[in-house]
């Protein structure tokens, strides 16, 4: 029985990058980078939406209450925003929270919280964190709330989580065309590897027409010099896209504490295999592109 | 069998390289084919290599007819043919052996199964002291004996030499020469295509002469045609 052996064509496949050592290199730093922009601009979409919905900006409005109001006169305000339309839930969180909270914010200026626990007065406002159902109608709740007698301030974050989604919108769209050039770029650089193989062994494919091989026969080791072009291409980039995402963590964690980062663990499997697949899908493109004339018997 | 019915091939460009070939060369047959440049001897065979398609006519081998026969059925016709050529198209970095084995193993023959016929079939062209020595190593006589040798590797039914005797001295022709008729004698079809006139009166087969695309001289025992 006829049979091929694979570790005939892998064999193939290795020779070929290796006899195109530059152009081989030149196809893997083109692809790795196309695959680890790629990777940042996913990481920093992930991370913005995860950010959004860490501190809900996007259909919550804090509602502030005077100081000096009584304990009844805040109960009555809790009802008057209940009672208001569009109003989906509401949190009261007591002067008294709103004290520890930013105790343990602060915790490296206690005296400042001795001297409120000391019988001084607490300057820290009772709170309400509204949710609302429709965004189209937020301009009229927070008119009404700002009408509730007692109210001091009510703050609205419908404009900064507008922003936040033009920007983000507007990474997408960048993403995109990033995407889309430095994937065509990866392409010519693979074909034309691909190409310069098919060159270097055209006698060789030639004699191989004339004794009856196949087409497949002629084309797997050219196809599989692709996969492993988009194989190391995709190791390389995991790798530094763990780095550099580690690096970017550990700076932001220490010096802008306020903003929140996924952690990397949880997302390196969707990444190792989005990147193995792209690699692996535009080396198999670009080498069956470059390989199409030669399809023919 | 080999059949040409009235076969004509018109390139691209208008040129009319064969203008109703009328030829039938039965199995285990020697032929000649004889003719000046461009009097189609090249085209005949693409055409039998299926290199090229026929423009019109009928171009049979056995079961497969050429103007029909689907791409992804074309490497298994070509199995049935091994073909020879001037240049010897040898892989300069492989070892005889291994230019041998490199056709049965395109077309996925087990490595036992190479292992035991590259030797027999390297002892058929006198070559069984040169297994390990390059095509660089050897002369143009023995280069040509390789591709023979790898021309036989898949045991085809018909040889296909073109100019086999082109690059080499004439002692090795006669050589190359008398290698085919052996070959021929174990029943199979050797078709001859060349311009040495010598070697055609010499070995006395039959002589299929081309001109302009056309046969104008078929005889079997013949001599070579001074027409052409």
């Amino acid at each position: 029985m006829r049979k091929y052996s694979i570790t005939y064509f892998i064999g193939q496949s290795i020779k070929g990058l290796w006899r195109n050592g530059i152009m081989s290199m030149a196809s893997i730093t083109v692809l790795m980078s196309c695959l680890a922009v790629m990777g940042s601009f996913s990481l920093l979409v992930i991370n913005i939406n995860y950010n959004l919905e860490e501190i809900g900006v996007l259909n919550e409005i804090v509602v502030f209450v005077e100081t000096e109001r009584t304990e009844l006169e805040v109960v009555d305000i809790y009802n008057q925003i209940r009672s208001l339309d569009n109003v989906n839930t509401v949190t009261h969180i007591t002067k008294e929270e709103v004290k520890e909270e930013e105790r343990l914010r602060f915790e490296k200026y206690p005296a400042v919280f001795k001297l409120i626990d000391d019988g001084g007065k607490n300057p820290y406002p009772d709170t309400f964190i509204v949710t609302y159902n429709d965004n189209s109608k937020v301009n009229t709740l927070q008119f009404n709330l700002n009408n509730i007698k007692g109210v001091e301030n009510v703050r609205c974050n419908k404009d900064l989580a507008k922003s936040i989604d033009e920007v983000k919108n507007g990474i997408i769209v960048i993403f995109i065309w990033f995407l889309v050039i430095l994937f065509v770029v990866s392409l010519f650089v693979i074909i034309n590897t691909i190409k310069l193989g098919v060159f270097s062994r055209r006698q060789e494919i030639s004699i191989m027409r004339y004794v009856g091989a196949t087409n497949w026969f002629i084309v797997l080791p050219f196809i599989l010099e692709g996969i492993i072009i988009g194989i190391v291409a995709s190791g390389f980039a995991y790798l530094i896209q763990w780095y550099s995402y580690l690096y970017i963590f550990n700076t932001i964690s220490k010096d802008f504490q306020i903003i929140n980062l996924i952690i990397f663990e949880d997302v390196r499997i969707f990444v190792a295999l989005g990147f193995l697949a792209i690699g692996v899908v535009t080396g198999i493109i670009g080498s069956s592109l470059s390989l199409s004339k030669y399809l023919k018997a | 069998m080999i059949e040409f019915k009235n076969v004509k091939k018109v390139f691209l460009n208008g040129t009319v390289a064969l203008d109703g070939v009328n030829l039938k060369i039965n199995d285990g047959e020697f032929v000649f084919v004889v003719g000046a440049s461009g009097a189609g001897k090249t085209t005949l065979v693409k055409l039998l290599l299926r290199e090229e398609k026929i423009t019109s006519g009928k171009l049979m081998v056995d079961e497969f007819d050429l103007a029909k026969i689907p791409n992804y059925k074309v490497p298994f016709y070509r199995r049935q043919i091994g073909v020879v050529f001037q240049d010897f198209r040898l892989f300069e970095k492989k070892t005889v052996f291994e230019n041998v084995a490199f056709a049965m193993r395109v077309i996925g023959e087990p490595a036992k199964v190479i292992k035991r016929r590259v030797p027999t079939i390297l002892k058929i062209v006198n070559l069984q002291d040169k297994f390990d020595c390059f095509p660089t190593e050897l002369s143009g006589g023995e280069q040509q004996r390789v591709a023979l040798a790898r021309a036989l590797a898949n045991n085809p039914r018909t040889i296909i030499a073109d100019e086999p005797t082109g690059n080499i001295d004439p002692n090795m022709s006669l050589e190359i020469m008398n290698l085919l008729i052996k070959i021929q004698k174990k029943n199979k079809t050797v078709i001859v295509v060349t311009h040495e006139e010598k070697l055609v009166d010499y070995f006395q087969q039959r002589v299929i002469s081309l001109r302009d695309g056309r046969v104008i001289d078929d005889r079997t025992g013949g001599m070579f045609n001074a027409q052409v």
